[in-house]
């Protein structure tokens, strides 16, 4: 018999580990990171040959935070005494689930996860369209269902909030807010209405309310963070600069812009050995070009890495939704004049400000960026709000592109929305999509053959299973 | 010798020049005047005074030989007996079916085939199992690629059961044994090393020697005692036993044997090691394309750098295989002790076997001690024990699949102007791999055979104990209790300085199983009117099963290079227990008519505590006739014999594991306060579980002729698997990754032919002669409602996969091909300028053989003789994961067009406009090559072969030779296994070389590569 709490916990390690798989290979399509190795460097080098590695997602969240959510929630949903664990379990599937949908498309929803329940083992593909609608009217009616008065929640299990209700509505109306701007360029109207009613709901915008995922960082894997996990084993163990297994390094292109804007984050995050030794000087640091053809680079050592103690740090939490990007969500918010209780150069002013500071949380020490740098780097990159909507909309996402890091996924989402930051993508020999940027995950193989039709039928309708057809949300 | 009685019989007992020892010679009329023949086959017999009167018959029985009577007429004091080999062929000979029971061979109603214990112990396989390979008409036996101490994977008739357990039971004296390998088989993508280790099996620690006979019960008529473990045949093991004789006789057997890589790669020697048609002159370009051969021409120039670092003449280095295996090497030594009395007889064996492989530090080493006692207490009670114990030790068994610890990947892959050899020992002056290629997880061979450490050992005990007593004189009680107990240890260290995980892995696996069987049977022999003979058994059995596993899994060595458990960063321990029990009624009825016409009928109930009481028990049926046409009608002279038979049977298989009727749910390790909890089934569980049914209906044919020098004897079979077990692979999505269903339909039918013939036969020369020949069509009935295909594994990478689908063979291959539009043209996507993938779906292959033969010739020659035995395999396929990196690698001929100008691609794009574009030399590897693994169909070959498997040349020293030392017989032999492929479609690797003995056959996935050996045995007799 399960114990819904426990299960939840669970849920949520499993759907935090793979939102970080999914950022660990659009790192590289993010430009944050690449390697000269062509597996290691997929992410920035779309190769034909490794294009199925992008499937591993889709198989993972499955039978792991997709099936077990789904059984706290046939555990909770009908116990009217459980109303705060039921819609805590719903905005939870909802963020996986986004987390799925926006990599891949049309994917199996309605039908999932209920393989045991339902005996549905061939679930059909939902359209994007659908998804979305749905998972707003969830948050929608979660946020709602949340009742302080009911003492009964997942109490310390909640790895994320402690059973605090409050944080858990900022949290659902935060989705909706992130979900809703999903939708502007492909119904703007849509978006409006569902940003509209976020905004009103109430979104996190206080350091205490940060959506994030507290990690031991010692025993087992399941209890460190996975995005820094996955880069240390991956590439950091040896904290040397030389040894990386998988030759993964910083991208040119992310240090180079860090490097341009002076940006103080910059040593915050990266470091480059001399000597064996951890040195963060930032005119050493210095990114890894992501055209380099599988030779391993005579002076590999002195490209930059990232930070053990930040980026690296096992026992950092991972940041689900942060005060930064609501703040530059609202901004945009402004921009498209769907709010008016705050200016886009405010918002945006205090978006980069708290993209800054939750390093702190990152780093597990205070003021962790150099405040005075904090500063001067605002009033250097104030909003031009006399420019045009494009070149604000773009000085926004540039910060998002820094702002959000680790967060590849988030970022690329928005990338794809709005074109920003203006990554200039790699013509590397074989790749996969003809030196553009890749624009979605496929399907794993087997769903070919153990799917078929439900399959066929979501090829059908939304275009080829390659990496260049473009989601729902993405189409003009 | 008391006054006034008449002198005593003397003489020897005799087969050819050979004296038998042991063999029973008693007075016909009275078998209480009886003795034994001492090592020399000499015997001594009083007869009572009164039988000396006038001409008495004598009865000499031996075991392996034909039962002779003889006449001894008064006042005769000497004679020498002549006894004839068993030649098998016989019909009058007794066998042994089910549970032990010996039958009149004529009252057999189903085929059943015997290989004497002697073919096993002078070319000797590792695995006893492997030795089956080409002797059975309908066996198809197989070792492993995975060095000694690996597994094998036998099947009969076929693959019985869609994704379960399609190998046979193996049965010793008639109770079974466990034939499990720990912690699970290799599987044929090995992603990791604890599933890319092949920890051998159980049938591979029973020693040849201790073999009296192997007998195997093909089809379900003839397995239908065994139940619900009946489905997919068994292998009974008949254990030898002492004799009563003089004295203690004393067997020596000896062999050793040197080992060989058989099959080399048929590589491109044209363009050397480098990229973009440039070869590598610093040390960090000699690193970067240490595993690839897209360099410049091979020149024979001096500025070539490789991966350590220094220069070399850049030429081709093509016995990279011949310097990294090393000839192997195994020394096998068994001494068995028999003797006893006329009441208590008794066989001890020692044996041991000293295993060095062909790759460098992988070692097995197996002892075993076998005591077999059975003592006649009195006329009506007899005991038989059996009491083996082994020893088994393995050192860093092979893994193959993926390229992280795999040893074989740098013979096999690296770069072919690079002798392997610059590449040892692999590690730095603190103990570090050194880099030689691009990608990490690529393990220098050196580092993995100099650093990597694996150790397993097993101890296990089987003892069995029966007891029989004889209530009345045709009515007899047997109760017999068996049991095989193993404890198993493996560690697998990937070490500290590893450049794939720096800081070391630990895998282990600590197990425990036992198999327990306690059967009580009660036989009654009787008949009516001399006409009607009648056999009735009853009996009851007891199974308990039970394993207790506990893995170990950790990474990141907190002290480096210290690897213990309790010195990881990261670990976990899971313990996994599994507990079974069935109950068993069973009996059988065994009618016959005046030994002309036989019918047999039997039933066995089995109650399973694994299932759901509602459904927890199921009757299996069988009968079966046979008839002696030759003894009805007055057929031609030449025929000996003629004897038909039909059977029909339903048997079980695939017995329900535990856990597999209710979702369950387990806690998960966690270093948090926070408990964690999870689905602990990946598989839809099915509370209306049972085991799956196997029908079988045989007919066969059977006939001797010309005095017993041909046989034939034919067989077809229609066997179908129904309401099969499938754990059937589903969408991710459904939340699960299989489900198991009931549902599963499979069909084999087939056809065997043996022919066994004595073709020559005078004083000084024979020529025996036996030909078999099997022919089965499976065929993939149904899966499951809405399912019509699963996978059972697929490579690594997941570029080929074996699937079930309905329609199709079993276990066929598929996988991608490159897109062709009607004309034939190659469809490009000009976004890659590489051909368009077809879906997965594509039937490339099937996995297991449909035609299996086996051609088995003895030659003798006064004191030569000479064994060659030929066997063949076809209509398979093979996919080379070997291969698809010796295209991306620049290895394959197939990779030498475009070296020079650019490859030239025509087709059509998928609007079907021309297409045609050049890939630049430049980018030959990184933009086509390297990507060719998307087209399963390139890989895939005919797997087909011709073998010369076993070849032995002896010599029996004469008589007498070797007599100042107690010897009484000595056999020096030449042996040679696995010699020569005579036929086969694979250039680059043997068609036979598998990583997994699990029901996903058809990849080749780098593994150790196969070998010949050949060597020397020597038999003595003292």
């Amino acid at each position: 018999v399960p114990t819904p709490q426990y299960l939840f916990s669970k849920a949520v390690y499993d759907g935090a580990l793979n939102s970080g798989n999914v950022s660990k290979l659009l790192f590289g399509t993010m430009q944050y990171m690449t390697s000269f190795n062509d597996v290691e460097g997929f992410g920035s080098k779309y190769v034909a040959s490794q294009v199925n590695l992008s499937s591993a997602v889709f198989t993972a969240a499955y039978p792991n935070q997709i099936n077990e959510i789904g059984e706290v929630i046939k555990a909770v949903k009908n116990d009217p005494a459980k109303i705060n664990m039921y819609a805590v379990a719903r905005i939870w599937r909802v963020y996986c689930f986004s987390r799925l949908t926006d990599v891949y498309g049309d994917i199996p929803y309605s039908e999932a996860g209920q393989g045991y329940n339902l005996s549905i083992f061939q679930p059909k593909y939902d359209q994007q369209s659908a998804i979305y609608a749905d998972m707003l009217k969830e948050l929608e009616e979660a946020a709602a269902a949340l009742n302080p008065a009911n003492a009964a929640t997942f109490g310390a299990s909640d790895l994320i909030y402690g059973g605090n209700t409050d944080r858990w509505k900022k949290f659902a109306y935060s989705l909706m807010l992130r979900l809703g701007m999903r939708l502007s360029k492909r119904d703007a109207t849509l978006a409006k209405t569902w940003v509209t009613k976020a905004i009103t709901g109430g979104v996190i915008r206080d350091y205490a309310d940060i959506a994030k995922v507290d990690y031991v960082g010692s025993g087992q894997n399941i209890n460190k963070n996975p995005i820094a996990l996955q880069l240390f084993n991956d590439n950091y163990v040896k904290a040397d600069g030389i040894s990386n297994p998988e030759g993964g390094k910083y991208h040119q292109a992310f240090i180079d812009s860090l490097k341009a804007n002076n940006d103080p984050r910059l040593p915050v995050l990266s470091v480059v050995y001399v000597g064996g030794v951890a040195n963060t000087t930032e005119s050493l640091q210095k990114g890894l070009p992501a055209n380099i053809n599988g030779t391993k680079p005579a002076d590999f050592v002195t490209y930059s890495e990232p930070k053990q103690t930040t980026v690296l740090r096992q026992n950092a939490p991972l940041l689900l939704f942060t005060v930064a990007e609501a703040n530059f969500l609202l901004a945009e918010a402004v921009l498209n004049t769907w709010y008016a209780g705050e200016t886009a150069a405010a918002l945006y002013e205090k978006g980069i400000r708290a993209a800054m500071q939750q390093w702190d949380l990152i780093s597990g020490t205070t003021n962790t960026v150099d405040a005075a740098r904090i500063n001067t780097y605002v009033t250097a990159h104030a909003l031009k709000t006399s420019a045009s909507v494009a070149v604000q909309t773009e000085q926004i996402y540039n910060q998002v592109w820094v702002g959000l890091f680790p967060d590849a996924q988030e970022v690329y989402n928005n990338y794809r929305r709005t074109g920003y930051p203006a990554l200039v993508p790699n013509n590397y020999p074989g790749n996969a999509t003809g030196g553009k940027m890749p624009r979605r995950f496929i399907y794993p193989v087997v769903e070919q053959t153990l799917n078929k039709v439900s399959y066929a039928e979501a090829i059908g309708r939304q275009g080829a299973d390659d990496i260049v057809t473009r989601v729902w949300w993405d189409k003009q | 010798q008391a006054a006034g009685e008449p002198a005593p019989v003397t003489g020897t007992v005799k087969s050819g020049n050979d004296p038998v020892p042991g063999a029973t010679v008693m007075l016909a009329t009275n078998k209480r005047v009886m003795t034994t023949t001492d090592n020399a086959g000499f015997f001594s017999l009083q007869l009572p005074a009164a039988a000396r009167q006038g001409t008495v018959q004598l009865t000499i029985t031996s075991i392996g030989f034909a039962t002779r009577t003889v006449a001894v007429s008064a006042g005769q004091t000497t004679i020498d007996i002549q006894l004839q080999k068993d030649s098998g062929a016989v019909l009058t000979d007794v066998v042994v079916t089910a549970l032990g029971i010996r039958k009149s061979r004529k009252a057999v109603t189903y085929a059943m085939s015997e290989v004497n214990g002697s073919e096993f112990t002078q070319a000797r396989e590792n695995n006893v199992a492997n030795a089956l390979t080409g002797r059975i008409a309908g066996v198809n036996a197989t070792g492993l690629s995975t060095g000694p101490g690996g597994s094998s994977r036998v099947i009969i008739r076929g693959n019985g059961s869609l994704t379960g357990n399609s190998q046979p039971l193996y049965v010793i004296n008639g109770m079974p044994i466990d034939n499990s390998v720990p912690g699970g088989g290799s599987t044929p993508n090995g992603s990791t090393i604890r599933t890319s280790t092949d920890r051998g099996d159980g049938i591979g620690a029973i020693n040849p020697d201790d073999i009296e006979s192997m007998t195997v019960l093909k089809g379900g008529a003839a397995a239908a005692l065994y139940g619900s473990r009946g489905a997919n045949g068994v292998i009974l093991i008949t254990t030898k036993k002492g004799r009563a004789q003089k004295g203690i006789g004393v067997e020596y057997n000896g062999t050793f044997t040197l080992e060989n890589v058989s099959v080399f790669p048929d590589y491109q020697y044209e363009y050397g090691q480098g990229d973009n048609g440039v070869k590598p002159t610093t040390l960090a370009q000699a690193q970067a394309t240490g595993r690839r051969s897209f360099g410049a021409k091979i020149d024979g120039s001096t500025d070539y750098m490789a991966a350590d670092g220094k220069n070399h003449p850049y030429t081709a280095q093509k016995d990279n295989l011949k310097n990294f295996y090393h000839t192997g090497t195994t020394f096998t030594n068994t001494i068995a002790l028999s003797g006893g009395n006329e009441s208590v007889v008794y066989r001890f064996s020692l044996s041991d076997l000293n295993a060095k492989s062909i790759l460098p530090n992988n070692k097995y080493n197996r002892k075993t001690a076998n005591l077999n006692i059975s003592a006649k207490l009195s006329e009506k009670l007899r005991l038989e024990s059996v009491i083996q114990y082994n020893f088994e030790k393995g050192n860093n068994r092979p893994i193959a699949g993926d390229a992280l610890g795999n040893p074989n990947w740098t013979p096999y892959e690296v770069a072919n102007t690079v002798d392997a050899r610059w590449l040892s020992p692999g590690y730095d002056a603190s103990g570090n791999e050194i880099v030689w290629n691009d990608a990490g997880i690529v393990t220098n061979s050196y580092f993995v055979v100099n650093k990597f450490k694996q150790t397993d050992n097993k101890n296990r005990f089987i003892g069995q104990a029966a007891i029989s007593y004889d209530i009345l004189k045709n009515l007899t009680v047997k109760g017999t209790i068996t049991r095989d107990f193993y404890n198993y240890n493996f560690t697998s260290i990937v070490p500290t300085g590893t450049q794939y995980w720096p800081n070391g892995q630990y895998d282990g696996i600590k197990s425990d199983v036992s198999e327990t069987n306690s059967m009580i049977t009660g036989t009654y022999k009787s008949s009516i009117a001399n006409t009607v003979g009648f056999t009735v058994l009853a009996g009851a059995n007891t199974r308990r099963f039970k394993s207790d596993e506990l893995t170990l899994a950790g990474r990141d060595f907190t002290t480096p290079y210290f690897y213990s458990f309790s010195n990881l960063s990261t670990s976990s321990a899971v313990p996994v227990a599994s507990d079974i029990k069935t109950n068993s009624l069973f009996g059988s009825v065994d009618l016959d008519y005046k030994n002309v016409l036989f019918l047999t009928a039997s039933g066995r109930q089995d109650w399973f505590s694994t299932l759901s009481p509602a459904n927890n028990k199921i009757f299996y049926p069988s009968v079966g006739t046979s008839f002696i046409l030759s003894d009805v009608l007055q057929l031609p002279a030449m025929f000996d014999l003629v004897k038909l038979r039909a059977s029909w049977a339903e048997v079980g298989g695939g017995g329900p594991d535990p856990y597999a009727i209710n979702l369950a749910y387990s806690s998960v390790p966690s270093a948090s306060t926070v408990p964690l909890q999870n689905v602990s089934s990946v598989a839809i569980t099915n509370a209306s579980l049972k085991p799956f049914t196997s029908t079988t209906f045989e007919v066969g044919f059977n006939t001797q002729l010309f005095g017993g020098r041909l046989g034939v004897d034919l067989a077809l079979y229609d066997r179908k698997s129904s309401d099969d077990i499938v754990s059937v692979p589903i969408s991710t999505s459904s939340g699960y990754t299989s489900a198991i269903l009931n549902s599963g339909e499979l069909s084999n039918k087939g056809i065997e032919l043996l022919i066994e013939g004595t073709p020559i036969k005078q004083k000084d020369f024979s020529w025996n002669t036996s030909f078999n020949f099997a022919y089965n069509k499976s065929e993939v009935l149904k899966l499951a409602d809405g399912i019509s295909t699963f996978s059972l594994g697929n490579s690594v990478n997941g570029n080929a996969f074996i699937n079930n689908q309905v329609g199709n063979t079993y276990g066929a291959i598929y996988g991608f091909r490159m897109l062709r539009d009607a004309a034939g043209n190659i469809v490009y996507d000009p976004n890659s300028n590489l051909p368009v993938q077809t879906d997965v779906n594509q039937q490339l292959g099937k996995g297991v053989p449909p035609l299996t033969m086996g051609f088995s010739n003895t030659f003798r020659y006064k004191h030569f003789s000479l064994d060659i035995l030929v066997d063949g395999k076809f209509g398979n396929s093979i996919f080379s994961v070997m291969e698809v990196y010796a295209t991306r690698l620049g290895l394959m001929k197939s990779t030498l067009a475009g070296r020079e100008n650019g490859l030239k691609l025509d087709g059509v794009t998928q609007t079907g406009a021309k297409y045609s574009y050049t890939v630049p030399v430049a980018n030959l590897r990184a933009a086509y090559y390297n990507s060719l693994n998307r087209y399963t169909e390139l890989f895939v070959h005919d797997a087909s072969f011709v073998k010369l498997r076993q070849v032995i040349i002896s010599y029996r020293l004469p008589e007498g030779f070797l007599k100042g030392l107690g010897v009484q017989s000595a056999n020096l032999s030449l042996v040679g296994r696995n010699l020569l492929i005579l036929y086969k479609k694979t250039d680059n690797f043997d068609p036979e070389q598998s990583l997994t003995n699990g029901a996903a056959q058809g990849i080749e996935s780098i593994g150790l590569p196969r070998t010949r050996s050949y060597g020397v045995n020597l038999m003595l007799k003292f």
